[in-house]
């Protein structure tokens, strides 16, 4: 069971209090209608499903309740960083720092 | 005293008797003895049979590790564990235990014939015997195997034990209170970190326990360790727990620890549960499990009496037991050695002691000559016989690689060792990499994956000195790791027992291989000729070796077994260990009982189960009751001899005649509040918002964005900018959830806030011609007149006193009213409503009639006539969708090529051509009956029923284009007949809805 | 108006069951309070108590409490004679400082814990390291599957709300693991 880093409380805290919520940085578009069929269907379900680093959202629904984003090694299972809903993902020059 | 106990001798209390049976026997022995240390105690080496040929077998081990003896045990009804390890069951006044695989007795027994049907059922014997015929497999092998196979026998009975769980969080847990353990647990204990330390045996020490010889600190080690045990005790920053394993090491320090509390004990206090799981957060893991006896392997190497030295010596130092009279030991490592010096100055004849190395310590052959000992070097063992127990062992010298001639010398126990393998099953669960030490042939961790630190034997240190040393810097890596400042003590040590050894596969025999029955496997009665057959067979990884052979699959998950499999499977490959591959251990280290994995989780806490504040009332009307996601809800309300079906026809009929109550309080609900939150609802349902008016209410349908129906409900606009919204009963925090979703990450800019309400309030649904007459007495506030408080209002008044959110809205076709107060008064309104309604003839009625009065009026339940690929359209609820909303979740999605497309599933309805014929939920519908199987399937029935209301069942059904089909008859295949039906509208009562006004 | 006791599984007498004090607390004036940050001040003197800008903070008054549960989200606890003045002086504020105000009294169960081993004893279910919650904290967590805030008033003292109809599975599971605690194992 993973420890989990929320940005709101600043705590990290067992895994049990958090639920998965998909892939992070998939903006919802600002005018649906104004997308082609294949636009929309790439909006829709098409995603990475990442060997490596991986960005997604979790919820601490059983905490803060807020939704936030999270970067995560996908092989090994471990999070290099969390961060507020929001803010702007990590740079290749960060994430490489945090994977040390 | 018992033959083989020395007065006096060990760590048992010899003053405390305690008597238990064994297979019906009553056997003395004394406390602090296991099942096994008291058996052989009597001379008892025969404890069990084995799994595939049933030969004879005793215990090899005096620990967790024991693959042989495995025994039943039982303390009354429902309480009788299989596969038992005897070397670990503690003996209790009263205990009874048995042996298992045996008929009718474990001395005779018919299913050894097994042994001599030896070449049916070697290596892969399930994919080759068992193939032909096709049609035997059914009838004749599987029930055959299936009655022969398995270890031991299931309990038949529920457990009546209670099993308990707890979270721990510690700056250092230990596993394993050997030397190293416990030296690892004084430096971080001292150090004032949080430490627990546990260990699998009944009391801590280890090696220890077995090497009384040691002197630690100028003290004797069994002083030592109770001066230890006496510090430790004594920090209240360490947590000491015995008959505890650690079974599983999972992400970031989490660790499974499995504590048996119960059962060594004679009387079990109340409410004790048997055992416990901790689930422990340690900052940092300190592994010092030890290193597990490694079996030497050749012909007859199972009989019993034969077991491993390093067991012999603990059953006579710890339990004071000689495990024969006449030893003989055979060996490829030092440790053996010592073994036969305890047991010649404890009075045992040692016959000899067959080395396979040509070199020995100087010391050892000057140490055996004055014990009067002979010394065999250069040998090998080729067999033994017995039959029951082993009799003698057959020993070849070898020199240059040529086997010389056999010579036998009798024993009453062979003692072997083929040298050591360290304990690194719990940093494998870490997927910790392991190295290959080519030079001592063993595996020792590799690079770490999690903050642990490996101490002592388990890294392959050999010596309680370097044990101790080890383990104290480890305990002070890991407390100053956690933030700690350590001082490392030193442990000045005598009378050491260190040394080496080497390994071997099968060891050199002049007998024929083809005949040799030399067991890597003892649980699985997996030999060495099995693995070279596997590869021969064309198995080159171990992985498949492993599964061809079962080698290393059964509940000791090859402890003593994978070595001797890999080392012989990548000689017969021909390539180094490491390059065939060592299997994955996986959680549990040991066998783990389930009740233990349930916890609390067991009968009526077997899930968390909802109820609603009425549901007590339901209960005492001895209402059925049906889970409804996590709520149990009043089903039907059965009179005394109806059954269901008479039930439900009673209520529904009661309803539409007069007057029906039901409980919704499971009713999802959420508050939407603040000025955005008609926006907020504008953009999250299909629904137009903006214009409801405060005071009324709306049928209201969400989408996923991708335009399939997620849930619906009646939702109310109380104020501008606050909405009471309900939700399906399983969908409440689905909803809730995807809706703050879309609020804090896509429109955060939107002034509105979720709160989830639904246990709030309790929910009484009023329904029938007389519901108004009913509750209008009990309304202050509001006009319940058709004009006042027409269908789909909402009002806060006052029911009963009690202040109330009312609704006007029905979900039954009839006059109705939905009455929401806070939780605390909902049985009271309920009651008073109940007693009220006598004069209407009030029926209480449960979800059935629910659904079938819906069903009635078509109206669809989401996730039952909805199944995720629905679209409103599909529904046949387009009506519900805003026509010139710009934009709301899922909107996009409906004009996606394949929403748009023709042929769409549709919602109809069905009414069979026999009114009395019932159709199944879920059947598959088709066109024509009589084209070829397989047949094209068009739809299925969603929901069927008999409708009281019209005297006939009904039934709903998507089916492909059903709009475009209604009349038309349609065919349900059934295993034993071909139903037919008429596509219809869905809705088959009051189409025009007169009843709801009135 | 006649209150029913709202605990129809358990007679409350099934808290005395082993070292740690079950007691369930009277029903009490409970909001959920949800607000932009920006606006705490006012929410504090509509309140009457400085509400806690940290997460897991628990502000007193003699007979008001508010914890924050999130980075806009409050519970505001008060005496039953108390829930609509309170109302009345939030709806004061709407206008200038937009908030949702919802009134979930009825929608918990409060349970109180007492005793030398009422940490011990939450460590059954809850999976949170109660060392790292401070006495005059709370936070929301989970109690076996159930959802629950937990409130810590001192070492030896905590408190436990949870949604009405989870109440039973948390209360029964309490007086099993205190008859645990009682059994000595
Ligand atoms: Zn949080």
């Amino acid at each position: 069971m993973l420890l989990i880093h929320c940005p709101y409380c600043d705590e990290t805290l067992p895994e049990l209090e958090f639920a998965y919520a998909g892939e992070a940085h998939i903006d919802r578009p600002e005018d649906p209608s104004a997308m082609t069929d294949e636009e929309w269907r790439d909006f829709l379900f098409i995603r990475n499903n990442k060997r490596g680093t991986h960005f997604e959202r979790w919820r601490h629904i059983n905490g803060c309740a807020r939704f936030f984003n999270a970067v995560r090694d996908t092989v090994s299972d471990k999070f290099l960083t969390t961060y507020k809903a929001g803010t702007p993902r990590p740079s290749d020059a960060e994430l490489e720092e945090l994977g040390k | 005293m018992t033959a083989f106990r020395i007065p006096g001798k060990g760590r048992v209390n010899h003053d405390t008797a305690v008597r238990f049976r064994f297979d019906g026997k009553s056997y003395g022995g004394v406390e602090g003895d296991t099942v096994a240390s008291a058996l052989l105690a009597n001379g008892v080496h025969l404890m069990g049979r084995s799994f595939k040929y049933h030969r004879p077998r005793g215990p090899v081990t005096a620990g967790s590790e024991e693959p042989n003896a495995l025994i039943g045990t039982s303390r009354g009804k429902g309480r009788f564990e299989p596969n038992t390890r005897a070397t670990v069951q503690e003996i209790y006044d009263g205990l009874k235990a048995e042996s298992q695989n045996k008929w009718p007795s474990l001395n005779f027994d018919i299913g050894a014939v097994n042994d001599r049907l030896y070449m049916l059922f070697s290596a892969g014997f399930y994919y080759k015997t068992f193939m032909w015929p096709k049609s035997f497999w059914d009838r004749v092998y599987e029930p055959v195997i299936r009655a022969a196979a398995g270890l031991g026998v299931s309990p038949s009975e529920p457990d009546p034990d209670s099993y308990a769980s707890r979270y721990l969080h510690c700056d250092v847990l230990i596993v394993g209170a050997g030397p190293a353990g416990l030296a690892a647990a004084l430096t971080a204990g001292r150090s004032g970190s949080d430490v627990v330390i546990v260990d699998e045996h009944t009391e801590m020490g280890g090696t220890l326990l077995s090497e009384d010889q040691v002197q630690i600190a100028g003290q004797s080690a069994w002083d030592w360790l109770s001066a230890t045990l006496d510090e430790l005790k004594g920090m209240n920053n360490v947590r000491l727990m015995t008959r505890t394993t650690a079974i599983g090491y999972y992400h970031q320090n989490m660790v499974a620890l499995s504590q048996k509390l119960t059962d060594h004990l004679a009387a079990v206090p109340g409410n004790a549960p048997r055992e416990r799981m901790w689930r422990v957060r340690a900052n940092q893991v300190v592994l010092a499990q030890g290193a597990i006896e490694r079996p030497l392997v050749f012909d007859g190497n199972d009989r019993p009496g034969v077991m491993f030295a390093g067991a012999a010596q603990t059953y006579l130092n710890r339990y004071g037991v000689k495990v024969g009279e006449r030893a003989v030991i055979v060996t490829s490592h030092d440790s053996a050695w010592y073994c036969a010096f305890d047991l010649a100055d404890a009075g045992v004849a040692v016959a000899a002691i067959a080395d396979t190395r040509d070199e020995i310590a100087p010391e050892f052959a000057q140490m055996a000559a004055d014990k009067g000992i002979e010394v065999l070097k250069g040998h090998t063992v080729s067999s033994t016989t017995g039959r029951l127990r082993v009799k003698s062992v057959l020993v070849n010298p070898v020199r240059n690689g040529k086997v010389g001639a056999s010579r036998t010398i009798d024993c009453d126990a062979l003692l072997m060792c083929g040298g050591w393998t360290p304990s690194l099953h719990l940093f494998s669960h870490t997927k910790g990499s392991l190295n290959w030490d080519s030079e001592a042939e063993v595996f020792l961790p590799g690079d770490k994956t999690e903050a642990c630190h490996i101490a002592g034997a388990g890294r392959g240190l050999w010596g309680i000195a370097r044990a101790l040393e080890d383990g104290a810097n480890a305990g002070s890596e890991a407390a100053i790791a956690a933030g700690y400042a350590t001082e490392v003590g030193l442990y000045p040590v005598e009378a050491d027992r260190t040394g080496g050894g080497v390994t071997h596969k099968e060891l050199p025999s002049d007998r024929d291989a083809g005949k040799a029955k030399a067991f890597i496997d003892f649980q699985n009665d997996v030999t060495a000729k099995d693995i070279r057959l596997a590869v021969r067979e064309g198995m080159r990884s171990i992985e498949h070796v492993k599964r061809y052979t079962t080698n290393g699959m059964a509940t000791d998950q090859g402890k003593l077994s994978n070595m001797n499999g890999l080392t012989i499977a990548a000689d017969a490959v021909g390539k180094e260990a490491p390059k065939v591959g060592l299997t994955t251990f996986r959680p549990p280290y040991t066998p783990t009982s389930f009740g233990t994995f349930a916890g609390y989780h067991k009968d009526a806490h077997f899930e968390l189960t909802r109820k609603t504040p009425i549901d007590g009332w339901a209960e005492e009307n001895e209402a059925a009751f049906e889970p409804v996601s996590l709520w149990r809800r009043a089903w039907y309300f059965p009179l005394s001899g109806e059954d269901m079906h008479r039930a439900v026809a009673r209520e529904c009929k009661a309803t539409r005649q007069s007057l029906g109550m039901f409980d919704a309080s499971t009713l999802g609900k959420i508050e939407v509040s603040g000025p955005d939150a008609v926006e907020f609802m504008n953009r999250m349902y299909t629904n137009p918002w903006t214009k409801l008016a405060a005071g009324r209410c709306r049928y209201g349908l969400l989408l996923g964005e991708d335009g399939y129906i997620r849930d619906d409900g009646v939702i109310g606009r109380l104020s501008q900018d606050k909405f009471h919204v309900t939700t399906t009963t399983g969908g409440a925090a689905r909803v809730l959830n995807m809706m703050e979703d879309y609020l804090q990450t896509e429109w955060p800019d939107l002034k509105v806030w979720l709160t989830s309400t639904t246990e709030q309030w309790a929910t009484i649904a009023l329904n029938g011609p007389n519901a108004r007459k009913l509750i209008e007495p009990f309304v202050e506030g509001q006009d319940l007149s058709e004009e006042a408080f027409p269908h789909m209002s909402v009002s806060e008044c006052k029911v009963a006193g009690i202040p109330a959110r009312l609704f006007r809205i029905s979900f039954t076709g009839e006059l109705g009213f939905e009455i929401n107060v806070p939780a605390r008064y909902g049985r009271e309104l309920w009651e008073k409503l109940y007693e009220a309604g006598q004069q209407y003839d009030v029926c209480p009625y449960g979800t059935e009639t629910m659904h079938v009065l819906r069903a009635e009026k078509g109206y669809i339940i989401v996730g039952q006539d909805t199944d995720g690929t629905v679209t409103p359209d599909d529904a046949g609820i387009g009506w519900a969708v805003g026509k010139k909303k710009p934009d709301f979740v899922g909107m996009r999605s409906l004009k996606r090529p394949d929403l748009v497309a023709e042929g769409r599933k549709q919602l109809v309805g069905l009414l069979t051509d026999d009114p009395k014929t019932l159709l199944e939920e879920g059947a598959q519908i088709v066109a024509d009956p009589k084209q070829p199987i397989p047949m094209k399937m068009i739809g299925h029935v969603t929901s069927s029923y008999w409708s009281e209301a019209l005297g006939r069942t009904i039934a709903l059904a998507v089916v492909e284009g059903g709009r475009s089909r209604m009349g038309e008859s349609l065919h349900i295949p059934m295993p034993d007949r071909v139903l037919s039906a008429k596509v219809t509208e869905t809705v088959f009562y009051d189409p025009e809805g007169e009843r709801l006004k009135a | 108006m006649n209150v029913q006791n709202p605990i129809q599984f358990e007679p409350i007498t099934a808290a005395h069951s082993g070292p740690v004090e079950l007691t369930i607390l009277p029903e009490a004036t409970r909001f959920n309070l949800r607000i932009d940050p920006a606006g705490l001040a006012a929410a504090s003197t509509a309140f009457g108590v400085d509400l806690p800008e940290r997460i897991g903070g628990w502000a007193e008054s003699a007979t008001r409490s508010a914890i924050c549960l999130g980075p806009d989200e409050w519970v505001l606890l008060a005496e039953e004679t108390d829930r609509q003045a309170i109302e009345a002086s939030f709806a004061g504020i709407y206008s200038d400082v937009p908030h949702s105000l919802t009134d979930i009294s009825d929608r918990e169960i409060a349970i109180e814990i007492t005793g030398d081993r009422a940490a011990e004893l939450l460590t059954v279910a809850c999976p949170r390291n109660l060392d790292a919650i401070a006495p005059g904290s709370g936070v929301r967590t989970l109690f076996d599957s159930a959802q629950v805030v937990l409130y810590r008033d001192t070492s030896d003292k905590f408190r436990i709300e949870v949604w009405r109809s989870f109440f039973p599975h948390v209360w029964e599971l309490l007086i099993i693991a205190n008859k645990e605690l009682a059994s000595g194992l």
